[in-house]
């Protein structure tokens, strides 16, 4: 092959970069791209980028799997022996999904722009933020106006007691966490963040409701690690969502959600 | 702790990490093979190979190539690729869907319970690249086509493809990965 041809057939290679990290190659097209891979830096970085950019597109697709599947999976594991186990990870060659991150360590912070946010329903946990929360709520009794601090206890309260109270709550990639107790009878909730700091630059972290077929209601604005009351859900609501804005908020969510949680193990979106 | 940590402890054959790992990841793979393939039963076949793929090949992922939730969603869409392709050839694809006409999509059903605003932002960003862009990126992610099928189905030529593809998720991450 000339070197002309050789240059022309590599920049026909670096082309399907897109292609290869949609998955939208044929097999045979696949596994020539890959040995082109382990021999091209250039391109294994940028199938790194695009293969990011592509698992974006995934992380909206999330759904309950079927409850059946989880007994069936966790049996076969407990029968089901492992590749290698025993060998120190770094020892192996990557090889699934082969190649995708090529052959050098991304830079770092670059793997994960915005962690999943994952919702699962143990109630312990939730009950737990909510205390830790009320017991800022009394430490801050101090600074703030101290009737409005009971009634805003004495709301969380009514909210706990409820005899269809349910907690959740949900980590994420980073271990920060939303907690949340609803009702769904009072159509309340009390949520609670832990983990998030203050967001910077006089921002602000905004709860919202999202519903099926609706825009995002606002419930209004995080005070610190104080607990925050939401009401007016009723039975439609799906999840809850957190956005860092503006100073004030916004009247519709401007950024990506930093968390979200569904309802649905709390008692709503049926 | 969180789908990193669990995935190198799984691959030191600890069952309860797996089950930890399982609850983090369970939902997404899932939502995204069944976006794909569509048929549920299929997808809770390949969303079941792919749980089990994890368990068994948990000491091939290396923490310094990426996060573990890429790691794990770029896996299971290969395998539901591989999967719609295998049953497209077979025809099969074609008379499930004749036979499910009339049904509702599962777009609206099982869909939006989770997922809300993220959904809303992704699908936001894809309104904002051109009609061909968002054509070539979303009939090969969603739906499984090979740049060849796609340049076919949307009658351009296979560069004009690859590039709409390329374009496309560059944009994408320009709007996606704004403000966080």
């Amino acid at each position: 092959m000339s070197f002309v041809a050789r240059l022309l057939r590599r920049e026909d290679l670096h082309s399907l970069a897109a292609p290869y990290a949609l998955d939208a190659l044929e097999r045979a097209e696949r596994r020539r791209f890959e040995t082109h891979l382990s021999t091209c830096e250039v391109c294994a970085a940028e199938v790194r980028a695009l293969t990011e950019d592509a698992v974006r597109l995934a992380w909206s697709t999330a759904a309950p799997p079927p409850a059946a599947l989880r007994e069936r999976v966790l049996s076969a594991v407990r029968t089901t022996p492992q590749e290698s186990a025993g060998v120190p990870a770094r020892a192996r060659a990557p090889q699934l999904p082969p190649h995708v991150w090529g052959n050098q360590a991304p830079p770092r912070g670059r793997s994960v722009r915005r962690p999943l946010f994952v919702p699962f329903a143990t109630a312990t946990a939730a009950a737990a933020l909510v205390v830790a929360s009320l017991f800022a709520v009394q430490a801050n009794e101090a600074r703030d106006d101290l009737a409005a601090q009971r009634a805003r206890a004495s709301e969380i309260a009514n909210v706990l007691g409820a005899p269809d109270a349910r907690a959740s709550t949900g980590e994420d990639a980073k271990g920060r966490r939303i907690g949340v107790v609803a009702s769904a009878s009072e159509g309340r909730a009390v949520v609670t963040l832990s983990g998030y700091g203050e967001p910077p630059g006089g921002r602000v972290r905004q709860l919202w409701l999202m519903r099926p077929g609706a825009q995002p209601r606002s419930l209004g604005l995080f005070d610190g690690d104080t607990p925050l009351i939401a009401s007016g859900l009723d039975t439609s609501s799906t999840s809850l969502a957190v956005t860092v804005e503006p100073g004030g908020g916004s009247p519709q969510p401007t950024s990506q959600p930093i968390v979200q949680l569904a309802l649905k193990s709390v008692g709503f979106g049926e | 702790m969180d789908a990193d940590e669990l995935l190198v402890l799984v691959a030191g054959g600890d069952q309860k990490a797996f089950e930890d790992l399982y609850g983090l990841v369970s939902g997404p793979v899932y939502g995204l093979v069944r976006r794909v393939v569509r048929d549920p039963a299929q997808s809770e076949e390949v969303a079941q190979e792919v749980l089990l793929e994890l368990w068994r090949s948990a000491a091939r992922f290396d923490p310094r190539r990426g996060s573990a939730l890429s790691w794990v969603l770029t896996l299971a869409h290969r395998r539901a690729v591989d999967r719609v392709r295998s049953a497209r050839a077979a025809g099969e694809r074609e008379q499930r869907e004749a036979l499910r006409s009339g049904q509702p999509a599962f777009d609206h059903v099982a869909e939006e319970v989770e997922a809300g605003l993220e959904r809303e932002w992704v699908r936001r960003c894809l309104e904002r690249l051109t009609a061909l862009q968002r054509q070539s990126v979303t009939l090969a992610y969603y739906d499984g086509y090979t740049y060849r099928e796609v340049a076919e189905r949307l009658s351009l030529p296979l560069g004009t493809v690859k590039t709409r593809m390329r374009d496309g998720l560059t944009q994408l991450r320009k709007c996606l990965g704004g403000v966080a």
